[in-house]
C-alpha cells in the first residue's frame, strides 16, 4: 500500500512540475499596463528572419513605451505596453502549446503571431477557439485566412498568391522575354507564387519553357541550373526561402552559366544577408521586389517615414535595420492604431476598429488594406534590378513603369 | 497487477480532470501525445528490444490518413481516427521486413522508411491527394474538446495496451525472446509471430495518435508530423523514465516534458544546451532509467 | 547533360564518402552510433569559416589547423563518455539517445556563439575558372574538394592496413574481447578511432560550403541522414565501403535530379530499405547480420 502510494506521489509531483510552470497569472482587471504575446523562433530554420522581425515589434513597443505608453481609445488614455516573448525554435509542436500559453496563462490582451505562414499556421485555429484576434506579421499562405474567421489581420505583407502580380505584368510587356523557366520550392509561400505566375502567363506571348518545384530544404542547384540553361530561357524566376534563394545564387556564380534575367525574392527582403553570402557581384543586375529599406514609400499618414525610422533604429540598436524589422515594426504601428480606434477593448471590436482604418492607413510600409478573411491586399510588390554602384550595388525600380526610377539592363552583361 | 491498474486510472483521469484547473490545454495535449508514443515505443523497445528510430512515420501516416479521411471522404472525425490507426498497421505490414535487421541497422532503417513516407506524402506531383507540401487545413472538423477527449481516451487504451503486455502470456513470450532468442524458439515460443505483434500494436498506436494530433492542431504541415524530434522525445521520455515498465514511461514523460517546456519558457536562450546534456547525464548516470533507482532502493515498479 | 551528370556524380559521391567516413568508423570500432557526426562537420564547417574570415586561409590550408582540433576534441570526448557507455547493458542502443544529447548541446552551442544567420566561403577561392571535363564546365571548389576527399580516404586506407595503431584498430573491430585477450590496448584504440573520426568529419565540413550549401548550426541533423544511408549502402562497420556508399549515393542522386528532380530527395532512402533487405550487410559486407 505504502508503494502504491510512493508511485502515485511520484506521479503526481511529476505533474505538478508540468502544470505549475510558467508565471502565475496576475490580476488582469485594472490594465495600468496591456500584454502583448508573441513568439519568436530563436533558432532552427527561421531564425534569421523570425528574430529580424521580433527586433522590429520590440523597438515599437520600446519606442511606445519610452513615450509614456500608446493611446488607447477604450480607455481614454495612454497605457504603457508589457511584451511576452517565448521561442519557439522553428517547430509548429513547440508553437502550439507555447500560444495556447499565452492567451491561457499569460492571458495576454494582444496576440501576435512568428514569422511566416508555417509558424503562424498553428495559431490560426488556437486564436480562433479562444477568440483572439491575432495580428500576423507576415504568415502570407492563403490558407490561413478565410471569410469566416474573423480573427486573423495579415499585418505587412500582402497575401503570398497575389506577390507576383507585378513580375507577371512585367513578364508579359517586356518585349525581350519570350521564354521564362521558373524554379520555386515546394512550400505554401513559394508554391502559391508559383502557381499565380503560371495562371497569369498562360495564354500570353510568353512562354513557360522549364516549370520545376524543388523541396525547400535543397541546399545544391547545381544540376537544377544546367537543367534550366538546357531550355535556353530568356528570363528565369527563382522562388525560394532565403537559404534557397542564397544557395542558387552562389550556384549559379560557381557554374559560370549565365542568364539573361535572374529573379529571385530574398535579395529584396534580407539584402545584407544575401550580400554577405553570395557578394555584391553575385547580386548585380539579379531582379527581385524590393521592399523598405530598399524601396522608400513617401506617402506616409501614421508613423515615422523610412528614413526617420532606419535613423533611429541604427542609433538606439547599433545595426541596420531590414524589410523584416520593418514588417514587424510595422505590425506594432497597426496594433497602435487599432488600440487608438477601438471604442472597447474586446477582440471583435478590435478587428471592427481595423476594419474601419483599412484602406486608409499608409506607413512606412505603404498602404494597409484588408479584405474581408483579414488578408492583406494593399501595397503590391513592385519589381527592381540591382545594378552595380562603386564597389556595391543599388536598387532600381523597373516595373510598373509608373513607379519606375529606371529602365532593365537586359541582358545582364 | 492492481498497482499497474491503479497507476494507469490515475493517469488517465489526471489528464481527464486537468483542464479544470489548467487552463493551458494545448500543453496538457501535447503531454498526452508524447506519453503515448512514449507507450508505443515501450511496447516494442521494452518488449522486443527493437529501437524505432522512425516512429515517427507511423504517426505521420496515421495524422495525414485520419485527416485525409475527414477531407476527402467526408468521415467523421471519429472514424477518422480509426482510420489513421489502420493505415499507420498498413504501414506496419509493409515494414515488416525490417524485424530481419537487427540492432543498429534496425533503427537507421527504420528511420529511412519515415524519411521515405515524408517524402512520398510531401512530394508535389501527389498534390491532388495529399495536398504535397502545402499542409493540411481541417479546420471544418475542428474541436478542441472532443480531440482532447479522443486523446484521453487514446492514452487509456496506451496504458492498458502495456499492462496487458506485462502481465500476459504475449509479453512474456516477448520477454522471453529478448532475453534469448534461441531458448525462446526452442520452448516452442513463434519468435516472428510475436515480434510482429508487438510491431503492429506499436505501429497502430502511434496511427492512432497521430490522428488524434491532426485532428486537435487542425492546420498542419507535412514536417510538422514527420518531425524526427517526435520520435527522439517519445524514445528519450520512455527510456528516462525506464522501459519494460508501465511508470517508466509516465514518469519519464511527464519529468522531461515538464522540464522540457518550463526551461523553454522561462530560459529559452539555454533551454537547448540544457536538454541536450540532461540527456547525455542520463545515458552516463542512469542507463536503466529512473525506475531502477526505485528498484534498487527496493520498490518494484509497476 | 549525361556527361555532366556523371563527372559530378562522381565528384560528390567522393565527397560524400568523406562525410559518412568518421561515422563508419566509429561505429566500426566502438560499435557506437554518432548521432552528432554531422554537429561535428557543422562546427569543422565554422573553424573553416573563420579561418578564411580572420586569417584569409582557404580551406585547404585550414585542414592543418582542424587536424589538430578536432582529434584533441575526439580522444578528450573518448575519454569523458564512452569507457562508462561501453559499461552499460546495451551501449549500441543507448549511444543513440547519448549523441542525440549531445548533438542538441553542440546545436545550442553553436546558435549562442555564431547566431544564426547561414554564412558561406565564396565558392572563387580556389579561382574563377571553372575546370572543364570532357566539355562540361565544373566549379573548381568540387575538383578540389574531390581531390582532398580521395587523399583522405587513401590517409585512412594507409592508417588501417600499413601502422600497427591500423593493425590494432582492425582487430578490435572485428572482436573486441579477443583483440583485449590478444593484449591490444583497446582503450587507446578507440580513443584513437574516435580522434580520426571526428577529424574526418570536420574535414568534410571545411568543403561542405561548396557541396552541400552554406553554413549554419542547424545544419548537422540533414548531414547525419545523408551520412548513414552513405555508410549503410556502403556497410556498416567497413570504413572503406563507404567510399563505394558515397560513389553509389552521389551518382544516383545527380541522375535523380537531372531527370526526376522532384523524387530526388526520396531517392537515398529507398536505397538504403533496399540494400538492407536484398542484401543487408550492405554491399561489401561478408557477414550477415539478421536479428
Amino acid at each position: 500500500m505504502m508503494r502504491q502510494k510512493g508511485l502515485a506521489g511520484c506521479v503526481a509531483i511529476a505533474a505538478l512540475a508540468l502544470i505549475g510552470l510558467g508565471p502565475a497569472a496576475w490580476a488582469a482587471d485594472a490594465p495600468a499596463v496591456l500584454k502583448l504575446g508573441t513568439l519568436y523562433a530563436g533558432s532552427g530554420a527561421f531564425a534569421v528572419p523570425s528574430t529580424s522581425e521580433h527586433e522590429g515589434l520590440k523597438f515599437w513597443v520600446d519606442q511606445v513605451n519610452a513615450a509614456g505608453g500608446t493611446y488607447v481609445k477604450a480607455l481614454g488614455r495612454k497605457v504603457r505596453l508589457r511584451l511576452i516573448a517565448y521561442n519557439d525554435r522553428s517547430s509548429t509542436t513547440t508553437a502550439a502549446p507555447l500560444y495556447n500559453q499565452l492567451i491561457t496563462q499569460d492571458k495576454v490582451d494582444i496576440l501576435v503571431s512568428d514569422f511566416g505562414s508555417v509558424l503562424t499556421s498553428v495559431a490560426v485555429p488556437i486564436a480562433q477557439t479562444h477568440k483572439m484576434l491575432l495580428f500576423d506579421p507576415t504568415g502570407t499562405g492563403a490558407a490561413l485566412f478565410s471569410p469566416d474567421n474573423p480573427y486573423v489581420v495579415l499585418c505587412s505583407l500582402p497575401t503570398s498568391a497575389i506577390w507576383p502580380y507585378a513580375l507577371a505584368d512585367f513578364l508579359k510587356k517586356f518585349e525581350p522575354v519570350r521564354r521564362v523557366a521558373l524554379l520555386y520550392a515546394t512550400n505554401d509561400f513559394t508554391g502559391s507564387q508559383a502557381a499565380t505566375l503560371r495562371e497569369r502567363l498562360r495564354g500570353s506571348r510568353v512562354e513557360l519553357v522549364y516549370d520545376q518545384g524543388v523541396a525547400t530544404n535543397t541546399s545544391n542547384y547545381a544540376v537544377l541550373l544546367h537543367n534550366v540553361e538546357a531550355a535556353r530561357p530568356d528570363a528565369v524566376i527563382e522562388f525560394g526561402y532565403a537559404n534557397n534563394d542564397i544557395a542558387f545564387l552562389q550556384g549559379l556564380q560557381a557554374s559560370g552559366l549565365k542568364f539573361k534575367m535572374v529573379f529571385a525574392i530574398f535579395p529584396g527582403q534580407l539584402f545584407s544577408l544575401l550580400r554577405k553570402n553570395v557578394s555584391e557581384a553575385g547580386l548585380a543586375y539579379t531582379y527581385t521586389y524590393p521592399t523598405p529599406p530598399l524601396l522608400a514609400y513617401n506617402k506616409v499618414n501614421y508613423g515615422p517615414g523610412l528614413e526617420a525610422f532606419l535613423r533611429e533604429y541604427r542609433q538606439k540598436r547599433g545595426e541596420d535595420a531590414n524589410f523584416l524589422t520593418v514588417a514587424g515594426y510595422n505590425t506594432g504601428l497597426v496594433i497602435g492604431k487599432t488600440l487608438a480606434t477601438a471604442d472597447k477593448l474586446d477582440q471583435l471590436a478590435l478587428r471592427r476598429a481595423v476594419e474601419q482604418f483599412s484602406g486608409k492607413l499608409f506607413t512606412l510600409d505603404g498602404l494597409f488594406k484588408v479584405d474581408r478573411s483579414g488578408a492583406q491586399v494593399g501595397e503590391l510588390l513592385p519589381v527592381g534590378q540591382f545594378l552595380p554602384s562603386g564597389n556595391g550595388v543599388k536598387m532600381q525600380v523597373v516595373f510598373p513603369f509608373a513607379l519606375a526610377t529606371g529602365k532593365p539592363v537586359y541582358p545582364a552583361p | 497487477m492492481l498497482k499497474a491498474v491503479l497507476t494507469g486510472v490515475a493517469t488517465v483521469g489526471l489528464f481527464a480532470l486537468a483542464p479544470v484547473f489548467y487552463a493551458n490545454q494545448t500543453l496538457l495535449f501535447s503531454a498526452m501525445m508524447y506519453l503515448v508514443l512514449a507507450q508505443g515505443i515501450n511496447v516494442l523497445y521494452g518488449f522486443t528490444g527493437y529501437l524505432p528510430f522512425g516512429y515517427v512515420g507511423f504517426f505521420g501516416a496515421g495524422a495525414y490518413a485520419g485527416a485525409l479521411s475527414v477531407l476527402r471522404l467526408g468521415l467523421s472525425p471519429v472514424l477518422a481516427l480509426v482510420v489513421g490507426g489502420v493505415v499507420a498497421v498498413l504501414v506496419g505490414v509493409v515494414l515488416v521486413p525490417l524485424l530481419r535487421l537487427s540492432g543498429a541497422y534496425f533503427a537507421i532503417a527504420n528511420l529511412a522508411a519515415a524519411q521515405a513516407l515524408y517524402y512520398v506524402v510531401s512530394n508535389p506531383d501527389l498534390q491532388a491527394l495529399t495536398n504535397g507540401p502545402y499542409g493540411i487545413n481541417l479546420a471544418v472538423a475542428y474541436n478542441a474538446t472532443a480531440s482532447y477527449a479522443a486523446m484521453v481516451a487514446l492514452l487509456g487504451l496506451a496504458l492498458a495496451t502495456v499492462v496487458y503486455l506485462r502481465h500476459s502470456r504475449l509479453g512474456l513470450a516477448l520477454r522471453a525472446i529478448r532475453e534469448d532468442r534461441i531458448s525462446a524458439e526452442l520452448a516452442g515460443i513463434n519468435v516472428v509471430r510475436e515480434r510482429t505483434i508487438a510491431w503492429l500494436l506499436s505501429a497502430l498506436l502511434a496511427g492512432l495518435c497521430g490522428a488524434a494530433f491532426a485532428w486537435y492542431i487542425s492546420v498542419f504541415y507535412p514536417e510538422t508530423v514527420f518531425s524526427l524530434n517526435v520520435s527522439i522525445f517519445a524514445i528519450v521520455f520512455a527510456l528516462f523514465g525506464g522501459a519494460a515498465t508501465l511508470a517508466g514511461p509516465i514518469v519519464g514523460t511527464l519529468v522531461l516534458y515538464g522540464l522540457y517546456s518550463a526551461i523553454g519558457i522561462s530560459q529559452p536562450e539555454y533551454f537547448q544546451l540544457i536538454f541536450g546534456l540532461v540527456i547525455v547525464g542520463l545515458v552516463l548516470f542512469l542507463p536503466d532509467g529512473l525506475a531502477s533507482l526505485s528498484e534498487r532502493a527496493g520498490f518494484e515498479v509497476p | 547533360m549525361l556527361a555532366y551528370t556523371l563527372v559530378g556524380g562522381l565528384l560528390f559521391g567522393l565527397y560524400f564518402g568523406l562525410v559518412a567516413l568518421g561515422l563508419n568508423l566509429v561505429f566500426g570500432v566502438m560499435r557506437l552510433v554518432n548521432l552528432a557526426h554531422g554537429d561535428f562537420l557543422m562546427l569543422g564547417a565554422f573553424a573553416a569559416y573563420w579561418a578564411y574570415q580572420l586569417f584569409g586561409l582557404t580551406p585547404v590550408s585550414a585542414l592543418a589547423a582542424e587536424v589538430v582540433i578536432f582529434s584533441a576534441l575526439g580522444l578528450a570526448l573518448y575519454y569523458a563518455v564512452v569507457p562508462r557507455l561501453l559499461a552499460s547493458s546495451d551501449p549500441e542502443m543507448l549511444s543513440f539517445i547519448l549523441f542525440f544529447g549531445l548533438s542538441q548541446a553542440l546545436q545550442a552551442l553553436a546558435v549562442i556563439a555564431f547566431g544564426n544567420n547561414p554564412r558561406s566561403i565564396p565558392a572563387t577561392v580556389f579561382g574563377r575558372a571553372p575546370v572543364r571535363i570532357l566539355g562540361q564546365a565544373f566549379p573548381a571548389a568540387w575538383m578540389v574538394s574531390g581531390v582532398v576527399s580521395v587523399a583522405l580516404v587513401l590517409f585512412v586506407y594507409l592508417y588501417l592496413y600499413h601502422s600497427r595503431l591500423g593493425r590494432a584498430t582492425r582487430a578490435v573491430m572485428s572482436s573486441r574481447e579477443e583483440a583485449m585477450v590478444s593484449g591490444i590496448d583497446v582503450h587507446r584504440v578507440s580513443a584513437a578511432a574516435l580522434g580520426v573520426g571526428l577529424m574526418l568529419a570536420a574535414m568534410a565540413g571545411a568543403f561542405s560550403p561548396f557541396m552541400l550549401g552554406s553554413i549554419e548550426p542547424g545544419m548537422g541533423t540533414a548531414v547525419t541522414t545523408v551520412s548513414f544511408t552513405v555508410t549503410v549502402i556502403g556497410t556498416l562497420g567497413e570504413p572503406l565501403g563507404t567510399v563505394l556508399g558515397g560513389l553509389v549515393y552521389g551518382m544516383s542522386l545527380m541522375l535523380m535530379e537531372s531527370y526526376l528532380s522532384s523524387w530526388a530527395n526520396l531517392l537515398p532512402y529507398l536505397l538504403l530499405i533496399a540494400i538492407m533487405l536484398v542484401r543487408p550487410a550492405g554491399l561489401l559486407a561478408r557477414r550477415a547480420r539478421y536479428a
